[in-house]
């Protein structure tokens, strides 16, 4: 399933005027958190169950100032690890679309407290939360809005053409011409593990002066434990339909 | 279950295809666990203009069978924003969905502290009677030099940038019809 659909964002067009954000929370019902002024534009300062995208800012003072927007939201990873770990926890927690390649919680499925820790420590980008229902909750790829043809809400809402949205392949094309371009002026302009994820991000500095985990913290794919659960599980299987 | 040989090849294979493919195969189908109808089939849709900033952005408001609002995004079709909107502009929903939402006329008069409420129609005779009376305190006939102008010197006009091209010519009209020289538009703002 390489193929599929796929972000691509550029961040050198993003203003950080949160309307994705917004667009997020509006059309998935979520609704808006109390917060309190953290000593940035950052608001709500981190995803939860029910914010599914945020704007990070980051401020780097160096000889001028830096300012870094970064609209985070889950990879979808191509191979999802979050899957991969909730398989043998809670059977159906997290689902992957064959034809689109969403990686979806499934509102439906329940998890425990410590079961969902392990699912969380083994996505690299630090995206799922869970609800005090028990539930996990993260960015669906506006699954049921793409599945009838439409832009995801916030790709639908940006303003400056940073967020955009189609087949993989289109967007990979799109990341790469589009990093050649800003090469010339940028020399450290970087795709974000494009071969590995769905939301593709362009920056144009250190990954980690954006976000800690603006890239993978560990490599993507089956780590030794993770592995040696999958060759269990089988075994569990096998009671489960007998 | 029994496990034949081939069964147990069948499914050790997909243990080795689900490091590439995240999955033995018993998933529960996105469709079916999420199953989740679009939410704003078969809605109404309107048109509006966003009432936030200047730019006046198209939004299309989704309306269901009882006349409720259950969505608004961005006017594709819109020349101004082509679809896109602001974090303003995409709170619109909330204009309407919300228990804090002011839905009669509040009024605070001149040094109180409370706000009082009251009536469309005592609101809009109360701004025609203030209005009649700053024009008359304020209508200058002549100038200085005794030529004929007919201003209103005590009251300037803001126009909206969410009425369209008609509406704004006739808010104009009335505005200089009371003898206004101070108008301006939100757009110049």
């Amino acid at each position: 399933m390489a193929e599929g659909k796929s972000f691509f964002v550029d961040t050198t067009k993003c203003t950080a005027c949160r309307g994705c954000q917004v667009a997020c929370k509006q059309w998935n019902q979520r609704p808006g958190e109390k917060t309190y002024n953290q000593g940035s534009h950052q608001n709500p300062p981190d995803l939860s169950s029910n914010t599914w995208k945020v704007v990070r800012f980051s401020e780097a003072v160096g000889e001028k100032l830096n300012w870094y927007f970064f609209p985070d939201q889950c990879r979808h990873c191509v191979s999802p690890p979050c899957k991969d770990v909730a398989e043998g926890k809670a059977k159906g927690a997290v689902i992957q679309d064959d034809k689109t390649g969403a990686v979806i919680f499934n509102p439906k499925v329940k998890i425990k407290a410590e079961d969902f820790k392990e699912v969380k420590e083994s996505c690299p980008y630090n995206i799922p939360r869970i609800s005090g229902a028990g539930v996990m909750a993260k960015c669906t790829m506006c699954f049921d809005r793409i599945k009838e043809g439409l832009l995801p809400a916030c790709v639908k809402a940006c303003p400056t053409g940073t967020m955009h949205f189609g087949d993989r392949k289109a967007m990979l094309e799109m990341a790469n011409k589009r990093l050649a371009e800003v090469k010339g002026v940028y020399k450290n302009a970087t795709l974000t593990d494009p071969d590995d994820v769905r939301v593709i991000f362009l920056l144009i500095d250190d990954p980690k002066k954006y976000h800690k985990t603006a890239v993978a913290e560990n490599t993507i794919g089956i780590t030794r434990k993770m592995a040696l659960k999958r060759i269990l599980k089988p075994l569990k299987d096998f009671q489960w339909i007998g | 279950m029994k496990i034949t040989r081939r069964s147990f090849l069948k499914i050790s294979g997909a243990t080795a295809a689900g490091t590439v493919m995240g999955g033995l195969g018993f998933d529960f189908s996105p469709v079916e666990s999420y199953a989740q109808e679009l939410r704003i089939k078969g809605a109404k849709e309107t048109t509006t203009v966003c009432c936030y900033c200047s730019v006046g952005c198209g939004i299309i408001v989704h309306t269901d069978a009882k006349g409720k609002v259950i969505n608004t995004e961005g006017d594709p079709d819109h020349p101004t924003s082509e679809g896109a909107l602001c974090a303003k502009g995409m709170s619109l929903y909330q204009l309407i969905n919300n228990k804090d939402r002011l839905t009669k006329v509040l009024y605070r008069a001149p040094n109180s502290t409370k706000w009082e409420e009251k009536s469309w129609d005592w609101a809009l005779t109360e701004m025609a009677k203030r209005i009649k009376k700053s024009r008359d305190a304020s209508f200058t006939e002549k100038n200085d030099k005794g030529q004929v102008v007919n201003r209103t010197n005590g009251i300037a006009g803001i126009g909206s940038c969410h009425v369209n091209n008609e509406e704004g010519w006739l808010y104009q009209k009335f505005l200089r019809a009371l003898g206004l020289v101070y108008i301006e538009m939100e757009a110049r703002l």
